[in-house]
């Protein structure tokens, strides 16, 4: 973990809701997908926290990464206007990242937003040979991005509306393969509470593990202020997302 | 210029410190920043027993500032004495305990467990916490309780005994004298300000606690009236907190009177804003012929 100034290289809309921002990435440590960082947008006093995005790729040779995000208030709405060669200040990589994985198949089920560490994992996978499908829902096709990395995965689209792929959630279409998940396939997740419940729901339904990346609002990002904690439940308490987390086995956690 | 600051029996190393709450046990910013240019860790508020917190959210971002309700999770005095201060002894800024409690009997005993371990150079007492044995009423908001308190924990130790003063009461000034009348060798102040952020889309109050402390940049002008306000009704030295973001903030405080200051919200934007304010406040001094804190005083009435 580091903090250091960072260039923009590339901050360009994916479509109707979502931007990928592509940065210099200059530190020796190199981030694992499942892991995030945090930028501070702005000089200001508002926005005054720096905010969480979970890396969505790295590339080692252009040493560059790239994170997914939707603008949702100032600080989002500022950083959709940098430009290429603004500077940008970013404290990572922190957090936990997904686990290694070793089994027979990975289920990777992105919604909305949570679309950038899946598809930073799915390539990870893809490349050390693991039989991967990624599976994006969203409620329509002008929602599906529009991007090189998305398209290399081969994704399974599901829209809410039927407008483009499987006509139903990510769910839905989990469902109409369960009978080919078994012992040694596993799921990776991230996106919508509710998507996250259904996957963990899912998992013990058919006993398979399940991992899930999840959201919090961060004060610290690097696990001193307790500020960004989940709610467990093996044990009972709570856990850090920025230091325990994000990533944890679905079980851990309270539904 | 002399960076020493005299604290009862002891000398800080320099003026800057990072807040309790916001730094953890220190090494969770071990990896971003040079430990060694604080002056004071004031860790996480030790309890006797071990806190989990607050139920989430526990935190909120407010205009140029943040509300949060933590609820003192901590892993207690037996775990801090195990776990925590052998990473934090080796470092060479001071190392004070932030204290908590919910009744007086329970800071008297995380005091005595303390002062077992040579390593701690002081004691800041969080008095904003309610008194269940005295119908839940803050600690600091009654200078009785603040000063019965605080006559106990002197008798406990003859290590620094600094006293972290609330800004939720009618008049800061007794609360400080009723610490120094007691044996405190400091104050601090201030603590967080009661705040509340409604969700009005569900129409209910964000933090399941309801209301919650307020700090960062908007509290600052408080904080500098009461640093202000406490620095002229007591002898003992004032550490000023509240919104410190950078040497210009920090300098405010010392003008008003403090003779230390604390880093708090800022660390979490800016880990590296205690060395900033550091290097900051020598270049503020050396520009205007200060020679050490005290002179910092002779400006303002």
């Amino acid at each position: 973990m580091k903090q250091f100034v960072s260039r923009v290289i590339k901050n360009s809309v994916i479509n109707e809701h979502f931007l990928e921002m592509e940065f210099e990435w200059n530190t020796t440590q190199v981030p694992s997908p499942g892991q995030f960082l945090t930028i501070r947008v702005s000089e200001k006093t508002v926005p005054l926290l720096r905010r969480p995005f979970a890396f969505s790729s790295f590339d080692s040779q252009n040493k560059s990464c790239s994170i997914i995000y939707q603008k949702r208030g100032e600080a989002t709405e500022a950083l959709s206007q940098k430009r290429a060669g603004e500077k940008i200040d970013i404290i990572g990589p922190v957090g936990n990242g997904f686990p290694r994985f070793e089994g027979k198949e990975a289920l990777l089920v992105a919604g909305g937003i949570g679309l950038g560490p899946i598809l930073f994992l799915s390539d990870s996978f893809r490349k050390s040979g693991v039989p991967t499908t990624l599976i994006f829902g969203c409620r329509s096709k002008n929602l599906k991005p529009v991007s090189p990395s998305f398209e290399r995965e081969n994704p399974v689209i599901c829209t809410d509306d039927g407008s483009e792929g499987f006509h139903g959630t990510t769910m839905d279409y989990l469902n109409s393969i369960s009978q080919k998940t078994g012992p040694g396939s596993a799921l990776f997740c991230c996106g919508p509470h509710p998507m996250l419940r259904a996957c963990h729901n899912f998992s013990t339904k058919h006993q398979i593990p399940c991992y899930v990346s999840v959201e919090q609002v961060m004060a610290c990002g690097v696990g001193a202020c307790m500020g960004c904690v989940v709610k467990t439940v093996d044990p009972p308490g709570f856990k850090r997302a920025c230091k325990e987390g994000p990533v944890f086995r679905s079980f851990e956690l309270e539904w | 210029m002399n960076l020493g600051i005299e604290i009862g029996k002891k000398v800080l190393p320099n003026p800057v410190g990072v807040a309790s709450g916001t730094f953890g046990y220190g090494s969770e910013y071990e990896k971003l920043i040079d430990l060694s240019r604080l002056g004071a860790i004031y860790t996480k508020a030790v309890t006797l027993k071990p806190r989990p917190g607050n139920d989430i959210p526990r935190i909120i971002e407010t205009p140029a500032g943040i509300l949060n309700s933590i609820g003192l999770a901590n892993v207690g005095v037996e775990l801090f004495l195990k776990e925590k201060v052998p990473y934090l002894e080796k470092l060479p800024c001071a190392l004070i305990a932030n204290v908590a409690g919910s009744t007086p009997d329970e800071y008297c005993e995380v005091i005595s467990r303390l002062e077992a371990s040579d390593s701690i150079w002081g004691y800041e007492i969080n008095i904003s916490c309610p008194n269940v044995k005295h119908g839940g009423m803050a600690f600091g908001t009654d200078p009785v309780q603040t000063g019965k308190l605080t006559n106990s924990l002197r008798g406990l130790s003859s290590r620094p005994l600094i006293l972290k003063l609330s800004p939720n009461v009618t008049d800061i000034t007794v609360i400080a004298k009723a610490a120094q009348d007691n044996g405190a060798d400091a104050v601090s102040c201030i603590n967080t300000l009661v705040g509340m952020v409604i969700d009005t889309k569900n129409k209910r109050p964000v933090l399941p606690m309801k209301t919650g402390g307020l700090s960062g940049p908007a509290i600052r002008p408080v904080g500098v009236a009461m640093t202000y306000k406490v620095s002229r009704a007591v002898s003992i030295p004032v550490i000023g907190m509240g919104g410190i973001f950078s040497a210009d903030d920090a300098i405010q405080y010392l003008l008003a009177g403090a003779s230390a200051i604390q880093v708090g919200t800022a660390n979490f934007i800016d880990p590296g804003t205690a060395s900033r304010v550091l290097d900051g406040i020598v270049q503020y001094a050396e520009i205007h012929k200060i020679e050490r804190i005290s002179d910092f005083h002779s400006f303002l009435d």
